[in-house]
């Protein structure tokens, strides 16, 4: 399998091709080692957090650690859902108010919003030289990944009689498990419009129509594909894994398209609002090695900063095709929504 | 009017829940009202603002007693609801008594509407007052415990930390807040409580949850995607959406103990 890297700062063509990544950019692609938090500078201030819900609590550990690490630190914390704290701050920003110091976010599309409007601050690059290059991003920094998958029954198929291809898959003969509802699924979609155009995208969504069952949320997809009620479903890598995790016979596996929606890598990320330092610091403890692999080994997500182990059950980034996207293309979810509708599947 | 209270301990109980999940800035029939957060301030408006609802349903029950429906106007029934501020202040501390308060309405309503009997009528009447009266004890004990500064204002920003157990919590109080929404006869906005809880914060919770118990979540799944949204739209009886809550959060009770052993079990970020 052909390895393909990310781009950032890809046009917003909203077509297949991508910008190739500049030569500087290229070239000073040098990977900085991960810093321990021991290292770090010690925070203190009042500093005020936006931060998205959806990733169940585990986020609130790594920010009372952080808290506990450094007594002078004064954090407040807005939580809501991702989306509306991110439509909050350009509305905020809007009316001259600025509340938000820092926005932790699950999904890029919602940074997307905020770094748009021109909201978010410049990342220092020695922060940025912790991610592994195709992750590296002017005004913002991923914290966490997460892969698009096609779990699979393996009691109804083997692996091999999965496509490779996320668009052949909607001319194939397999039942499957959808949550067209969901923001990420809504993310791929969005994904498979940029690289492969409305109409294309349309006719796909009709297609896998006709053979799919719904699901509210995709943790229910893949319990769904594990009951057997389908042969393949949508779904981020994680729900797998846990439910692995749970029940170790489950019969249940992960395939991944290659090169194309099917696999798209989505994170999480965080951006400062504000040019005060402290924010910048803070920052820095969530790239440290001490939360990359809390956050691997406790939540399933994937790091983003270099040399830290990835979660039991996947195969290395390195050994998996995703797509060349911008991931902060990803942020305008209407036209996806638009078109999701007059497809008739939502 | 004799005051029926529950015991201290389980409203207590609740008071601390509820005083976990203050975030509502504005409620489906308007803003909540600054005096919510002078509960004690307020007692003796909530004292007379029930007093005036029970003598107020008593006149237009007495009236269909004695004339027949067509001389009463039962919709006037909500507009004296909506129209104290007791309201708001049950709605905020007692989820679950002001949605029995809203049933005994619509009972006295439909009753009257319906034409039955006064007796049956008086019999939906008592309902009402006995969650009234009920709704009064239990505002008057949140009063005490905000006194002690024990009940957070109501704020639209919640710096509290939101543990995975404490999202049960909040997930159990939106439970509640679906049986208050159906009673006021808005499926719609019932429904929708359903699937945000679900999508905002059981989804939230799943994960954790899912490798404790697998089948425990899958029961949880079919209720909030299956059992709970087809109670609503099947218009079942309040009674029994109310059923399914109560099974749901007994459920999610055993979730939580179980999040919080996996909670204790994790290792540390540093």
């Amino acid at each position: 399998m052909e390895r393909r890297t990310f781009i950032q700062g890809l046009a917003a063509l909203g077509v297949a091709g991508a910008l190739p990544l500049s030569l500087s950019r290229a070239f000073a692609a040098d990977i900085a080692n991960p810093v321990s938090v021991d290292t770090l500078p010690k925070l203190k201030g009042a500093l005020t957090l936006y931060l998205g819900r959806g990733e169940g609590g585990l986020y609130e550990n790594v920010l009372q650690a952080i808290q506990k690490k450094n007594p002078d630190l004064d954090l407040a914390i807005r939580r809501g859902p991702t989306a509306a704290l991110a439509n909050t701050i350009v509305a905020e920003a809007k009316a001259g108010v600025k509340r938000a110091d820092l926005f932790w976010a699950v999904d890029s599309g919602a940074i997307g919003l905020v770094t748009d409007a021109g909201l978010a601050k410049p990342m220092p690059s020695d922060l940025s030289a912790q991610l592994q290059p195709q992750f590296r991003y002017d005004e913002w920094a991923p914290v966490t990944g997460r892969i698009r998958t096609l779990p699979f029954n393996t009691e109804r198929l083997t692996k091999e009689q999965i496509p490779t291809s996320i668009m052949e898959i909607a001319d194939s003969d397999l039942s499957i498990g959808w949550a067209p509802a969901y923001a990420s699924f809504q993310s791929f979609v969005t994904a498979m419009r940029i690289l492969e155009g409305d109409d294309k995208t349309a006719k796909w969504l009709k297609k896998v129509q006709k053979r799919s069952k719904t699901y509210a949320g995709e943790l229910g997809v893949v319990m769904g594909v594990e009951r057997g009620e389908v042969d393949i479903g949508f779904a981020n890598h994680y729900y797998t894994l846990r439910l692995k995790s749970g029940k170790p016979d489950a019969k249940l596996d992960l395939a991944f398209t290659e090169q194309d929606a099917g696999c798209l890598v989505n994170a999480s990320g965080i951006l400062s609002l504000s040019d005060d330092p402290l924010a910048t610091n803070f920052m820095r403890y969530l790239l440290s090695v001490e939360v990359q692999s809390y956050l691997a080994s406790e939540a399933y997500e994937i790091p983003l900063v270099n040399d830290i182990k990835q979660p039991d059950g996947l195969p290395k980034l390195t050994s998996i095709s995703p797509p060349k996207i911008d991931l902060t293309q990803l942020a305008d979810l209407r036209p996806t929504i638009d078109l999701m509708r007059s497809s008739g599947v939502l | 009017m004799k005051i029926l209270l529950k015991p201290a301990k389980k409203l207590s109980a609740t008071f601390l829940l509820a005083s976990a999940i203050f975030a509502q800035p504005a409620l489906a029939n308007g803003p909540i009202g600054e005096h919510v957060n002078h509960l004690q301030a307020n007692l003796k408006t909530y004292n007379e603002d029930v007093e005036w609802m029970v003598s107020k349903v008593d006149t237009l029950v007495s009236d269909y007693e004695k004339k027949g429906a067509k001389v009463v106007n039962t919709d006037d029934l909500i507009e004296y609801w909506e129209s104290v501020k007791f309201h708001s202040a049950i709605e905020t501390n007692y989820v679950p008594v002001y949605a029995s308060i809203w049933q005994g309405l619509y009972g006295i309503k439909m009753a009257v509407d319906n034409k039955k009997p006064a007796s049956e009528v008086r019999l939906q009447q008592q309902a009402m007052n006995n969650a009234l009266w009920q709704g009064l004890g239990a505002v008057k004990l949140a009063a005490q415990f905000q006194q002690k500064g024990l009940l957070k204002s109501v704020k639209a920003t919640a710096t509290k930390e939101m543990t995975q157990s404490a999202t049960i919590d909040e997930i159990k109080h939106k439970l509640d807040r679906v049986v208050a929404k159906y009673a006021e006869r808005l499926s719609d906005e019932a429904t929708s409580i359903v699937h945000d809880t679900y999508l905002h914060l059981f989804e939230g919770v799943e994960g954790t949850l899912i490798e404790q118990d697998a089948n425990l979540v899958e029961v949880l799944e079919k209720d909030f995607n299956v059992t709970l949204p087809q109670a609503i739209s099947g218009n079942k009886t309040v009674n029994q959406v109310r059923e399914v809550v109560v099974d749901m959060q007994t459920k999610l009770t055993r979730a939580q103990t179980l999040i919080e052993k996996a909670e204790k079990s994790r290792k540390d970020v540093f």
